[in-house]
């Protein structure tokens, strides 16, 4: 028994000896073969489907930058012009099927920046007052103004907001028809629910809350006059400052405006001429960037994909490609075994 | 006194005896690093840490690792809020885990090694004081002190043996500790020291000894001396033979007095501890590799980064500008500053691709690999209750890729113990090899002390019957014909021989009734079954290697004068005399003895006649008093002697192997590893051993001497490319794989290590070889020969042995190993793996070895894959984000990615993964040539990797973009599309790679996606996020992305992409190689094995080992240490130069002539 005590003997145990159970997966041409077979197959199988559904979804994009001299915007190119308006048309063939998604889209533009992309206070747009005094420092320069004041909402990702706003008219007889066009719930819920919040209103008045901040010096009105005609959608809960904040990821974006959900126009839109009326606000041409409309609808799958559908066909076809291979490579292998 | 005129150069080492103050004003002292003073203490420190210098010097010592460095930089980087890209604490809380764990880890070696110092440190000796002697410890012994050493005791520091309790002042010591071997040495004092100081009345004597030694500066050669004792205004040559050195043990002594001379262990003043050899850091190849990998990828990385950095400037100089946004956020700032603050923004973002995660987990998993090796079962040994035991943890993988296996013999292959197995006499041979022999039944003999692994019944009853003469001649020859000594203790005499092999064979003759009881200068006496014999001992004819036999004339108590004499076959055949009878018995025996690979001595005896003893003791005396060339004098004077011999019988001896031995070096073999052995021994006992632990096959020709010296010389420096020439190597070339075998020694070991174009000749000509023998190795040496191997092959080489001698081998190689032995542990202490038997070998290199490196490789391909894969994505994403050094992930996930969604699977990968069975490591033993050859990482492998990963990383940014860019794509979704993808490809490429899934791997596989999924939806959950809206900002996003059915389809696509070629190599390897694997796995036929067993072409002859090197036969001849009266040896220098001491004692006299 003392011997067992002091005894250096190792565990007998199969963790110790290395002889735990295991699964060894043997591997042969007759599982490898079929398997990248089904595989191919499975693949060009989703990818048909995929490009197809892609292929049904309508699409229709316009440039309104005016950078063409003929273009109905050009007028509004020119820095002197305040609250230019201009007037792009188009005709639609077949109907649209709805719901019909209406985006605006930049080119060019680098929302994906490290420090352009940085520069807002969380906290100060989470309604946190105490930023509100003196906003953090990755705002700078568009910390506070040049009379020291704080600027709220503060940085150069808010202070560069997209101030460009369209309204989408079906020319039916030659008379306008105004679409409407739903502004509710364009941005992320949790943006609007959770990570967005407005200052508690000072004696009832949004205003009051923001007392003591000067508006981000490219904007022309103050934050929570954002949508005169809606004062639920003002200040940081403002759903196009919302969908602007939701940064892009590429240099060339498209960011969601309205979509057309509403009263005749909720099926789609019907065959026939519109006109988008934009107010042209927003400078691109200087870094020459590029400003569109489009009118998408979506599929379970979302927008219009087709590169999604066309990776699933050719990875599907690679995989059918490479068992054919393999299977040549076998049979000859397997040939000279044999003799 | 005036040292320069009356010493010789070189000689400038003082010691004054007695005289304390004048050392100690001279001790050496050290503060930091500043050293001054002259005489070390005596005080062991192998610690390296005090208090107060553990702290800065254990970072200084973790910071010159680079990597450590270079993350330092890194979280000194990411402090710099201009360029922090991610947060500081991503690189900085890892760095703090790791600093910790390895100081933690040097802090407790180093205190072992502190308790190891003070055990020693501690020990007791005996120091003259003015006071008489008293027990002092070891570490406050100093030089210029008389200690006083008793028997058995370890010598405490080099001394000066000044008088010993034994006659003429000899004394006995055990050099185990330092050479390994196990035979008596002895030591003897001054003439001068040993008549002036009586050892009877020490104290007072050495008490007013004032001598004053002049000798060489402390130097690591133990095998020379040179120095001069001044005293009482006379000079006094001393040598090594007047000192006795530390670690060694007294033996066979009662007291002994010594100065010391040479003290200290760090400082190593002392001998041994300037031959201990410098601590190495041992690196694998696979680490250096790695090394260099990280040095490339940094290198990379920086090139990159200078690009990016580059492209972040004309952006900023050409397109920025145009966009007011950008202006203002450029604050003013030039664009080359601002590549420049990208530059370092890059270097952060890439810095994941070297995590600090690869070092951590490389290091659990070489713990984990020491840990299995020290559990594992097969390899513990019951009898001395010793697991196995791994030491080093960093070398695992490189115990499957060793190539040159260098091995020491007695004590590692053989278990030093040497038997009486056989003997032939008469015609007849006795004793059998079967391994279970009931033991004789030896009551009767009251002299027997048991240990004998002799039975064969008939031998006893034909000599207790007194029925056959042979026998009982064979026996006497036995008992007289040998140096040994003999000591009474409990009745019973004890031996002391200068050779292992003498030892057997006296204690058999003394098993079977002939004991020799003592001797003296002039008689030996045994006792014949009880029946107490005189012999006049008349000459000792000595062994020399080169007469290979020794005899001694002696005259019977009958008056008879009779020679015995026994020596190697060869050489006793031819001197028989004519008409032998049974001559073909005696050949057929021989080769009996030599298949069982026995060591056989022929023994003979020459009646001689008075008158030829007259006229040759005449001759001989004369002999003795000539100069010059006095020993082929004497040589041609003994062989005149030792003719017309009659055959009594032969001896055989067993050299035990250690258990499994030969099925060892036959398995590595096999596996491709050339097995060298390095012995201190002679070479007959050497190929002896060699044959019989089948290194060699029976009908290997041995190149040797001459015939390797020529190949050797051979002008080519190319040996391969000289097939033109017709040298005797290249006849045999076609069968020269398993055909030769290099046997090398003396003085082509000498040169060997001398000439530079020797040593790549031998190491080539070696590879062609079956094995190679290195006989007659000095400790040194082979440490010299591991070195050689090392320079001139690119294999790894693996140094086995068990004693102190095989220290700066162990330490020279690659990979030392240590056989825990008799031998004491120094081996042990040194090596970097510790095995109870050598059979374990062959468990450590083609089981864990292979797996170690099948495991280690595994991990690091694969962990530089992921995390290369996972870095490079930013570097494509930066072509869309104006080179802003914007990470393509949330922050969170690059602190957790390498440490928590993938280190899991990969440790179990690096922890579990077998390639194959531990059973189908010892059937095939070719699959160890994977490691040896490298297969598994080398620079293509790695290379084709991070071509890989870079693929990956091109797949996973560009797919997600390209289906996405025509979406409304936030950054934050495509961030949470590439991260899922990057997690689900590195999980993939681990599943591809797992051969072997126990429990584990499933569940670190489950494990690291759960992870991912959880922590992605707490990270960026509302109540985080309320806590700290700057740090969860990803809040929503990852809810958002994945209730989108296009993400999920676009994160399919992209693993199955970027996974794809990976999928397709293997699955193309299992197509190609399936018939072969096929084959490995389910072939039930046992493996054709090579014969080794052809014994029809035997060619060798048995070999004659009985002393390693010159044997006592001079002590005994001169009487110096048997108690009768001779006068001592005197070197006293005089003004007139040296008095010799009387003719009879010049041969003991080892350095002649001196001159002042």
């Amino acid at each position: 028994m003392k011997k067992e005590e002091s005894s250096e003997r190792p565990d007998n145990t199969a963790f110790t000896q290395q002889r735990l159970p295991a699964w060894q997966p043997i591997l042969s041409a007759g599982i490898v073969i079929p398997g990248f077979l089904i595989i191919g197959l499975a693949f060009i199988g989703i990818g048909i489907a995929l490009f197809l559904t892609s292929q049904t979804i309508q699409v229709l994009e316009r440039d309104y930058t005016g950078y063409e001299q003929d273009s109905p915007c050009f007028s509004c190119t020119s820095s002197s012009t305040k609250n230019c308006t201009c007037e792009i048309t188009f005709s639609l063939d077949k109907p649209f099927t709805g719901p019909v998604f209406f985006y605006y889209g930049l080119t060019n533009y680098f929302q994906s920046f490290r420090k352009y992309g940085v520069s807002k206070d969380d906290n100060q747009l989470s309604g946190d007052t105490t930023y509100f005094k003196s906003p953090q420092d990755q705002c700078f320069p568009y910390q506070y103004d040049s009379n020291k004041k704080p600027i709220v909402p503060c940085g150069a990702l808010p202070n560069s907001m997209f101030n460009d706003t369209f309204e989408l008219f079906h020319v039916v007889n030659k008379t306008k028809k105004r679409v409407p066009l739903d502004g509710k719930g364009i941005s992320w819920w949790t943006d609007y629910n959770i990570k967005y919040r407005n200052p508690s209103p000072v004696n009832g008045s949004l205003a009051n809350a923001f007392e003591g901040t000067v508006k981000p010096i490219n904007w022309p009105k103050p934050a929570y006059e954002l949508d005169p005609t809606d004062p639920n959608n003002n200040g940081f809960m403002n759903q196009d400052f919302l969908v602007w904040m939701r940064r892009a990821a590429l240099p060339q974006f498209r960011k969601l405006y309205r979509r057309i959900t509403e009263g005749d126009y909720a099926a789609g839109l019907p065959a026939g001429d519109y006109s988008v009326t934009i107010h042209y606000n927003y400078p691109v041409l200087n870094f020459d960037g590029r400003k569109k409309v489009v009118f998408s609808n979506v599929s379970w799958m979302g927008g219009k994909n087709e590169f999604l559908g066309i990776a699933y066909l050719v990875v599907g076809s690679l995989c059918l490609v490479m068992s054919v291979v393999m299977l040549v490579v076998y049979a000859k292998f397997k040939f000279k075994e044999d003799s | 006194m005036v040292r320069t005129s009356k010493t010789e150069k070189g000689v400038c080492w003082e010691v004054q005896a007695n005289n304390q103050t004048f050392h100690k004003s001279l001790r050496r002292r050290s503060i930091l690093c500043v050293r001054w003073g002259r005489y070390a203490d005596n005080v062991v420190r192998s610690y390296k840490y005090t208090p107060l210098t553990f702290l800065p010097l254990n970072l200084y010592e973790q910071f010159q690792r680079a990597a450590n460095l270079f993350f330092l930089l890194i979280v000194i980087l990411q402090c710099v809020p201009i360029i922090a890209t991610i947060p500081w604490y991503s690189t900085m809380l890892p760095l703090l885990f790791v600093l910790v764990v390895r100081g933690c880890k040097d802090l407790a070696t180093d205190v072992g090694r502190r308790r190891s110092d003070s055990q020693i440190n501690k020990r007791p000796c005996d120091v003259l004081t003015p006071e008489g002697f008293r027990t002092v410890k070891w570490k406050d012994v100093c030089a210029g002190d008389i200690l006083r050493v008793h028997k058995d005791q370890v010598i405490p520091a080099d001394l000066l043996l000044l008088c010993s309790t034994e006659p003429h002042s000899l004394c006995y010591v055990e050099t185990a500790d330092i050479d390994g071997e196990t035979n008596l040495k002895f030591r003897q004092a001054l003439t001068v020291t040993h008549a002036e100081l009586k050892a009877d009345q020490a104290e007072k004597d050495l008490a007013a000894f004032n001598g004053v030694v002049w000798c060489e500066e402390p130097n690591g050669n133990l095998h020379s001396f040179k120095g001069e004792l001044h005293w009482k205004g006379e000079r006094h040559l001393l040598d090594i033979d007047n000192l006795l050195l530390r670690g060694t043990v007294m033996r066979n002594t009662n007291t002994a007095y010594g100065l010391a001379i040479y003290t200290g262990m760090t400082s190593s003043d002392s001998k041994i501890l300037q031959n201990c050899g410098r601590l190495i850091l041992k690196k694998t190849r696979v680490e250096v590799l790695l090394n260099k990998t990280v040095l490339v990828i940094l290198l990379f990385m920086l090139t990159v980064a200078l690009l990016l950095a580059i492209g972040a400037g004309i952006f900023e100089l050409q397109v920025a500008p145009q966009l007011n946004v950008l202006v203002a956020l450029q604050r003013g700032s030039s664009a080359a500053y601002l590549g420049f603050l990208n530059f370092w923004g890059y270097i952060i973002l890439l810095s994941p691709s070297m995590p600090m995660s690869l070092y951590i987990t490389f290091e659990v998993i070489h713990v984990v690999h020491c840990l299995l090796i020290g559990w594992d079962l097969e390899m513990y040994w019951e009898d001395n209750d010793s697991p196995a035991q791994a030491r080093t943890s960093t070398l695992n993988e490189e115990l499957g890729q060793v190539g040159h296996l260098l091995s020491d013999k007695t004590g590692t292959l053989t278990q030093n113990r040497l038997l009486f197995r056989q003997c032939y006499i008469d015609g007849k041979i006795y004793g059998d090899m079967s391994q279970e022999c009931k033991p004789l039944d030896l009551s009767w003999n009251r002299f027997s002390c048991g240990g004998m692994k002799f039975s064969d019944q008939r031998l006893v009853e034909k000599l207790r019957g007194w029925s056959s003469p042979e026998c009982q001649e064979f026996f006497t020859a036995l008992a007289l014909c040998h140096t040994v000594m003999s000591e009474w203790k409990d009745g019973l005499p004890q031996y002391q021989a200068a050779s292992p092999d003498e030892d057997a064979l006296v204690c058999a003759a003394r098993e079977l009734g002939w004991v020799f009881l003592s001797r003296t200068r002039e008689t030996l006496t045994i006792s014949e079954l009880g029946i107490t014999r005189n012999y006049q001992l008349l000459a000792i004819l000595d062994f020399t290697s080169k007469r290979r036999r020794m005899s001694v004339l002696v005259r019977e108590p009958g008056g008879e004068l009779k020679l015995y004499c026994k020596g190697a076959d060869i050489v006793i055949l031819e001197r028989l005399q004519k008409d032998q009878p049974l001559q073909e018995d005696t050949d057929s025996a021989l080769e009996l003895f030599a298949q069982n690979c026995l060591r056989t001595l022929c023994v003979a005896v020459r009646p001689v006649p008075e008158s030829l003893w007259t006229e040759w003791s005449h001759a001989l005396n004369q002999a003795s008093m000539a100069g010059g060339n006095q020993e082929t004098m004497l040589e041609e004077i003994y062989d005149q002697m030792e003719r017309e011999l009659m055959l009594l019988g032969m001896t055989a001896i067993e050299d035990r192997l250690q258990e499994g031995v030969p099925e060892t070096i036959e398995i590595l073999r096999k596996a491709g590893v050339k097995v060298w052995v390095l012995t201190g021994d002679k070479t007959e006992t050497a190929v002896n051993v060699g044959y019989a632990c089948k290194l060699m096959d029976p009908d290997t020709a041995l190149i040797q001497g001459e015939e390797l010296r020529q190949l050797l010389d051979s002008p080519s420096p190319d040996v391969r490319a000289m097939s033109k020439e017709p040298e005797v190597w290249i006849t045999d070339r076609k069968s020269v794989k398993s055909k030769t075998a290099l046997v090398i020694a003396g003085p082509e070991l000498e040169e060997l290590t001398q000439k530079p174009e020797w040593g790549a000749r031998f190491v080539n000509l070696a590879g062609q070889c079956q094995s190679v023998l290195c006989c007659r190795v000095t400790p040194a040496q082979k440490a010299e020969i591991v070195e050689m191997v090392k320079k001139h092959s690119t294999s790894i080489t693996m140094a086995i042995g068990d004693g102190a001698n095989d220290v700066n081998m162990i330490k020279t190689a690659h990979i030392g190993v240590g056989v825990c032995g008799v031998e004491g542990s120094q081996a042990v202490q040194n090596a970097d793996f510790a095995l109870a038997q050598f059979s374990f070998l062959r468990r450590l290199l083609l089981v864990h070895g292979h797996w170690s490196y099948y495991r280690v490789c595994g991990f690091l391909l694969y962990f530089l894959y992921k995390t290369s894969a996972f870095a490079l994505v930013h570097v494509w994403y930066s072509f869309y984000n104006g080179y802003s050094a914007q990470p393509m992930y949330e922050s969170w996930f690059i602190s957790l990615y390498s440490t928590t969604y993938t280190s899991l699977p990969v440790q179990c990968l690096g922890i579990f993964e077998q390639d194959v069975s531990a059973k189908s490591c010892f059937s095939w033993p070719e699959i160890y040539s994977v490691g040896q050859e490298n297969k598994l990482f080398n620079p293509l492998v790695v290379a084709l990797t991070l071509l890989y990963s870079l693929y990956s990383s091109i797949i996973l940014f560009f797919i997600p973009m390209g289906i996405l860019q025509h979406s409304t794509l936030d950054f934050q979704t495509l961030a949470i599309t590439v991260e899922t993808s990057v997690v689900f490809t590195s999980t993939v490429e681990v599943v591809l790679k797992t051969k072997y899934w126990t429990k584990y791997s499933f569940a670190a596989i489950v494990f690291s996606l759960v992870a991912f999924f959880l922590s992605t939806f707490v990270l960026h959950s509302t109540r985080l996020f309320t806590a700290s809206p700057k740090d969860y900002f990803f809040l929503g996003a990852s809810a958002n992305a994945f209730s989108s059915p296009e993400v999920w389809l676009t994160i399919f696509v992209t693993t199955c992409v970027a996974v794809l070629p990976s999928m397709t190599m293997r699955a193309l390897s299992v197509v190609l190689t399936n018939p072969n694997k096929h084959k490995i796995h389910s072939s039930k036929e046992p493996v054709i094995l090579q014969s080794w067993f052809q014994r029809g072409t035997l060619r060798r002859r048995s070999s004659y080992a009985v002393s390693q090197g010159k044997g006592f036969g001079k002590l005994i001849t001169t009487g110096v240490g048997l108690h009768s009266a001779a006068p001592p040896q005197d070197r006293r220098v005089t003004p007139n130069g040296l008095i010799r001491g009387s003719p009879q004692h010049a041969g003991i006299e080892m350095n002649g002539s001196y001159r002042a």
